[in-house]
């Protein structure tokens, strides 16, 4: 099938299949001989697993890697599992920086109580500016 | 005070059990008095693990701090564990 069928099907953009072309993700079965890229079924199914992937915060190296992984015989399951495992632990600690960043926040929003201060009284940005003469300070 | 010696893997990694036997060993050899070993199933113990900044499993904390991002050889678990009980006796 041409690249456009396949974006159709895949939902996708002909862009994306390109771009994962280039990225090495997903290469054409086979090409006219004007050059155009022609695709098999797999191409399909290899695009929904990217999507997946993309679902559960793969990045597209880390694909790749799962794609390879899918690829060799050698590998097995625990493979993968390790690889999933690791991610987790990746965004776990992303969730535990955003909830501190979140928090910080909170603070800065809880101090501020009135709505109708002139910008010079503005507790939020008297606290930042604070915090960064802080920490401009402990860095010498 | 005996150091506590914790390795963060997940079950059914072969090469996990290979390496954290071999290191186990060596860690007892100090007698229980001195260092204490724990094996931690990062699984169950995820928010534990995500405190102390395990990423690349099997790793390795010493007295709640990560040491060891990826297992240690033994020659350095021996050097870290001698370091520390040093540490503790002066």
């Amino acid at each position: 099938m041409t690249i456009g069928k396949l974006a159709k099907l895949a939902e996708v953009s002909a862009d994306t299949i390109r771009f994962y072309e280039d990225e090495r993700l997903l290469m054409p079965a086979n090409k006219t001989e004007a050059g155009y890229r022609l695709y098999d079924e797999d191409a399909v199914r290899r695009l929904d697993f990217i999507k997946h992937a993309q679902h559960c915060g793969m990045t597209l190296s880390e694909i790749r890697q799962l794609l390879e992984l899918k690829a060799d015989d050698s590998s097995c399951c625990s493979d993968v599992r390790s690889l999933a495992i690791r991610k987790k632990l990746q965004l776990e600690q992303k969730i535990r920086a955003m909830q501190a960043m979140s928090q910080a926040l909170s603070e800065l929003i809880g101090i501020c109580t009135a709505e109708d201060q002139p910008l010079d009284d503005c507790p939020i940005l008297a606290a930042l500016e604070s915090s960064m003469a802080n920490q401009h300070r402990d860095s010498h | 005070m005996s150091i506590k010696v914790e390795v963060f893997s997940t079950p059914g990694c072969s090469h996990c059990d290979r390496a954290r036997d071999s290191l186990k060993t060596i860690a007892e050899a100090f007698g229980e008095h001195q260092v204490t070993w724990r094996d931690v199933n990062l699984l169950d113990e995820l928010d534990y693990a995500v405190k102390l900044g395990v990423l690349t499993p099997p790793s390795m904390a010493i007295d709640g701090e990560l040491v060891f991002a990826k297992l240690p050889s033994a020659a350095q678990l021996r050097e870290a564990l001698t370091r520390r009980l040093d540490r503790q006796r002066t």
